[in-house]
């Protein structure tokens, strides 16, 4: 599903280079829930920016879905985000002069699908995060779990391959936080990897595998898979 | 408090400097245009010896035959005859005193070789032209009623036909040629800044009279007539030529030419015009006046408006200024919004500090006051730029046949017009100001710091 | 394109687009009044003048003594200018080219109800055709046994210009045809048709510019004297412009009413119009150049404002193309609306000037080419600011959270 190989980035400015990741080999598989941990400055937001295509790196391959996305120039990228990808933030990035039918439909319109299609999965992602009655709305009207209900419903329209959550219940209180990592669940179970960083171990815990960044290094942290059913059971 | 504030603004007016210059020089390209058209409207409109010109007046009697087309604007009214022009002339009412004129010309010439003769327009009027319509003089002055009657060989001329005859001298006594006529200086006038050559109804932009000579001496001498004459029929039937001949004929006929003015004092006026009924009655009873009777006696002030405000150019210009100046002010707005909106994160901190909505307000006013004030001083210095354009235009549209000189004075600025320029852009600055002001204002102090 | 997306995004900012359209509008009104001013200002303007008027001199004088033999004077005159060196041919005429005013009626037929049609006549001698350097196309050319010197003897034989014979008859067949030179009276025969040249103001703003008859004519008397046309050496004009006035000076009698090159009168006759069509446009340019350092400034303005979201929508696929579209769709939408309504305003102003002005000058072609240009000025002024948009990182969207 996602493959890096020796992937490095480098930050360089006149003065220094930053090593913002050394040589990253990492596999995840289709259907996995990856929780992504480290201290702020380990490199957890770089990692986010190259597995999302955000970013280019400079060194080593990585393989998104089969494809090497390296050497690939931006318009590749965008049609690549724009099908593979969700996206969910911890502000929320939802465009705050749109209603939320037609924030949820930004992606679907650079996808090129037809309305009666767009439509439909709107719709149908409204529906999956409980807002079908809210489209007309705008973002501000909102409380913010709702919003990053919105977000989600945004990441998941496009029924992309995976979603890559960037700290999703940072904003959010405990009650709201609970509900948002739920509907995350939900979603895995139902065939889409999701990758998610945070600093929350509570919340890293529910994930199927643990990865934590270190100056710019990335491991496998042990758990149980076995304990985190027992934990979420 | 002020100081502060004060202090405030003019930090926040360098904060951004690019966008402030552009603020400032749209309201002052605007402006300026604006100034200029609005200068040059004022003089249009103008009005020559202000001061008294609402006792001016016109004198127009309808002497036209019984058959005549029916006349209802002043304008379109006929002059005087000859023969009322005298008779008005002879009444003595306290105060009251009448100049009548019409146009003549002639190759003005000086016996000396060496200055090339010149074809010139002449206004053959009364003594009472110079005093009613208070004419400045730098040598000498008018000719006197003794003139008026006797018809002797004076003459009035311009300062800048003194430069070319006389050298500039003071040429009060010299000789000077019409055709083959001699006259007398009797006066050199000084610089006559009126905008519109009003005493002979034409009331055409520059190009006043260059020389002045009493109508008797004009009739004495048949000089040509250049006038427009409304006569009876009876009297046109074998196409007299009035203009070079006739004389005698024209002068007892009932055809007008002549501009007759009177300068009446507000407590005669009445009286005026109930006497000049009067006399339109008294003439019926010998045969003229076969119509209704219809007179105009309209000041100054009134047709100066008229033929002010039907100048196709000017009204056109300041339509064009107009729209110009708001184009302007409404790119100001979004200069002024992008500007102040940059500042959100300040004004949300300074709230969350304890300040008030009112202060915030107060302090960028100021700032816009300030950027009305340099706006009005850099429009001003635009509007300078564009009468100097405007009257090299004028110039070369002419192809030069009038001096900078003559004509400089219609395109100078002035106290009041520089003042209402500066009051526009301060008032106009606070207008674009007021939404980009109230968004600003109505910054909560929270959201801003919260959102970065 | 999401132009509902877009309209749902203006509604957010309904202040600073109806501001954006006002100042279109206006800019589009203060534009076409002025390009509509100038057209209709310039329409015939600054034609072929048809003759070399560069190296023509026109001399005025002007006697006011009445006792003067005036028909002996001009002849003395003409003998005097012609020895002059660098003057070619001299030809005295009532009229000048370029500021020929006296408009006159001439019929085909003899009825009273006949149709009249406008010329100027030039009275001149059999030199002026060599003076004006002008072509002889049909027919003959006048000789000296033609010019009429008797102020009461009548002409019989006329000579029009090529447009002047087309006017009068529809295939320009005009040799031997007669003219009436006044209403049922003064019958004269064409007898040659020559090249076309500049008549003056009056019929130049009717769209008649070349419409001319000559006749030969030297009738001149007091109070009728002629001008004196000389046609110089190619280049000399300038340099004895001077020489030749002084001919005129140190004669008691009369005076040097003007002397100048026909290039100066040609110039006369165009600069008041145009120089007043040409304010209007150069204030109208300023005008568009401010638009659009506005627009320019805004966009530029919002691409600031909206980094975050660019950033968003480039993260969700959107590709820089995407991003530039919907710039210039959104300015478009507003730029639409603008010209609309300028459309409206310089309708009504229009009007408005019409009267003013007394002519029609409303002309929708050229209000639809303004439209156009307007358009394309304001996509350039999103374009080059909006390649600052297309640059915000996608990246954008993971920071400062």
């Amino acid at each position: 599903m996602l493959k890096m190989e020796n992937v490095s980035k480098i930050y360089r400015t006149e003065l220094i280079e930053t090593h913002a990741l050394r040589k990253v080999d990492l596999h995840i598989k289709a259907g996995e829930f990856v929780a992504i941990t480290g201290p702020s400055g380990s490199g957890k937001t770089t990692f986010l920016n190259l597995a999302g295509l955000l970013e280019t790196f400079e060194e080593g391959d990585y393989y998104l879905d089969g494809e090497n996305v390296r050497g690939m120039n931006d318009n590749q990228l965008s049609d690549l985000r724009n099908e593979k990808i969700g996206f969910i933030f911890q502000s929320f990035n939802l465009l705050a002069d749109l209603p939320l039918y037609q924030n949820i439909e930004v992606p679907l319109r650079y996808r090129g699908l037809s309305q009666a299609d767009r439509k439909q999965r709107v719709e149908q992602a409204l529906e999956t995060v409980g807002l079908a009655s809210r489209a007309k709305h705008l973002p501000t009207q909102l409380s913010g779990g709702q919003q990053q209900r919105v977000a989600i419903a945004r990441a998941i329209a496009g029924e992309p391959k995976f979603l890559l959550a960037d700290e999703p219940t940072g904003n959010l209180d405990s009650l709201m936080a609970q509900q948002v990592m739920e509907l995350l669940e939900k979603i895995n179970q139902s065939g889409t990897t999701i990758i998610m960083v945070t600093h929350d171990d509570k919340l890293a815990r529910r994930a199927h595998r643990n990865i934590q960044i270190f100056d710019g290094q990335v491991s496998d942290l042990e758990y149980s898979v076995a304990d985190d059913i027992v934990k979420r059971a | 408090m002020f100081r502060y504030n004060l202090s405030l603004a003019l930090a926040s007016l360098q904060q951004r400097p690019g966008l402030t210059f552009l603020v400032i020089l749209t309201l002052a390209i605007g402006l300026g245009l604006y100034t200029t058209v609005q200068t040059m409207a004022f003089y249009n409109s103008s009005v020559p010896v202000a001061h008294k010109s609402e006792n001016l007046f016109l004198i127009q009697v309808d002497s036209r035959e019984a058959s005549a087309e029916p006349i209802t604007e002043q304008v379109s009214m006929v002059d005087t005859t000859y023969k009322d022009a005298m008779n008005l002339q002879q009444w003595q009412i306290p105060g009251v005193t009448t100049s009548l004129n019409w146009n003549t010309n002639g190759v003005i010439n000086v016996l000396d070789n060496n200055v090339p003769a010149i074809r010139s327009e002449i206004l053959a009027t009364n003594s009472h032209f110079f005093s009613m319509f208070e004419t400045p003089f730098i040598y000498g002055s008018g000719w006197g009623s003794e003139e008026d009657s006797s018809g002797a060989g004076v003459i009035v001329i311009s300062r800048a036909m003194n430069d070319r005859l006389f050298g500039g001298e003071n040429s009060v006594g010299q000789l000077l040629r019409i055709d083959t006529l001699n006259l007398k200086v009797i006066g050199v006038m000084a610089d006559w800044t009126i905008t519109r050559r009003f005493y002979d109804r034409s009331f055409a932009p520059g190009y006043l009279h260059e020389f002045f000579v009493p109508y008797r001496f004009a009739l004495n001498n048949d000089l040509p007539r250049n006038a427009r004459f409304n006569c009876w029929s009876v009297e046109t039937q074998d196409n007299p030529q009035f203009r070079t001949e006739n004389l005698q004929r024209l002068l007892n006929s009932e055809c007008s030419w002549i501009s007759f003015w009177a300068e009446i004092p507000d407590q005669q006026l009445a009286t005026y015009q109930t006497q000049l009924g009067n006399y339109i009655e008294s003439q019926k009873a010998l045969g003229r006046f076969p119509r209704e009777p219809q007179m105009y006696v309209t000041h100054l002030q009134d047709q100066v408006n008229y033929y002010g405000n039907r100048n196709g150019y000017i009204n056109t210009f300041k339509m064009i200024s107009r729209l110009f100046f708001a184009v302007c002010l409404l790119n100001a707005v979004s200069i002024l919004l992008a500007k102040f909106i940059r500042q959100s994160r300040e004004v949300s901190l300074r709230r969350a500090l304890g300040a008030r909505k009112t202060t915030i307000i107060y302090q960028y006013v100021l700032e816009v006051v300030l950027i009305g004030f340099m706006g009005g001083l850099l429009g001003i210095l635009v509007s300078k730029i564009g009468l100097w354009g405007m009257l090299n235009i004028r110039l070369y549209a002419v192809d030069y046949t009038i001096t900078a000189q003559s004509i400089a004075h219609q395109y100078q600025l002035n106290w009041l017009l520089i003042g209402e320029a500066f009051l526009t852009s301060i008032l106009c600055a606070l207008l674009v100001s007021l939404y980009p002001i109230w968004r600003v204002c109505n910054i909560s102090p929270a959201t801003q710091l919260k959102a970065e | 394109m999401e132009i509902k997306s877009i309209l749902l995004s203006l509604k957010q900012n309904k202040f600073m687009a109806s501001i954006m359209v006002l100042q279109i509008a206006f800019t589009m009104a203060v534009l076409s009044l002025s390009v509509l001013l100038a057209a209709a200002t310039l329409k015939e303007w600054n034609l072929p003048s048809g003759i070399p008027h560069d190296d023509i001199i026109r001399v005025t004088p002007r006697f006011y003594d009445p006792n003067m033999n005036v028909a002996a004077a001009v002849q003395h005159d003409l003998q005097r200018l012609q020895a002059i060196d660098g003057v070619q041919a001299v030809s005295p005429t009532d009229q000048v080219p370029f500021a020929a005013e006296v408009v006159r009626d001439v019929y085909l037929s003899v009825e009273e109800e006949a149709q009249s049609y406008k010329t100027n006549i030039f009275s001149a001698d059999e030199k002026l055709l060599k003076v004006l350097d002008l072509t002889l196309i049909a027919g003959r050319a006048f000789t000296f046994s033609d010019v009429i010197a008797d102020p009461d003897a009548k002409n019989s034989e006329v000579m029009i210009s090529q447009s002047m014979a087309k006017a009068l008859f529809d295939n320009g067949n005009a040799l031997d045809k007669t003219v009436w030179l006044n209403k049922g009276s003064d019958p004269v025969k064409i007898v040659g048709i020559y090249s076309d040249f500049m008549n003056g103001e009056t019929l130049n703003y009717f769209g008649k510019s070349y419409q001319t008859m000559i006749l030969p004519r030297s009738s001149w008397q007091f109070a009728a004297e002629p001008h004196y046309l000389l046609r110089m050496t190619p280049g000399l004009a300038v340099q004895k412009l001077e020489d030749i006035a002084t001919v005129f000076y140190q004669e008691q009698g009369r005076y040097l009413a003007v002397y100048e090159r026909l290039s100066r009168i040609q110039k006369r006759m165009y600069d008041g119009r145009g120089s007043r069509a040409l304010t209007f446009l150069v204030i109208s340019l300023v005008l568009v150049l401010i638009t659009s350092f506005g627009i320019a400034g805004f966009t530029s303005f919002q691409v600031n404002q909206r980094r975050k979201q660019i950033g968003i929508r480039r993260a969700l696929g959107g590709r820089k193309s995407d991003i530039m579209a919907y710039f210039l769709t959104e300015n478009s939408i507003i730029t639409f609306a603008g010209l609309l309504l300028g459309t409206v305003v310089t309708l009504f102003f229009s009007f408005e000037l019409s009267t003013m002005e007394q002519q029609n000058i409303l002309d929708l072609v050229l209000l639809m080419v303004i439209a156009l240009l307007l358009w394309f000025i304001n996509v350039v002024a999103v374009w080059l600011p909006g390649r600052r948009a297309v640059k915000v990182p996608p990246a954008i969207v993971t920071r400062g959270s």
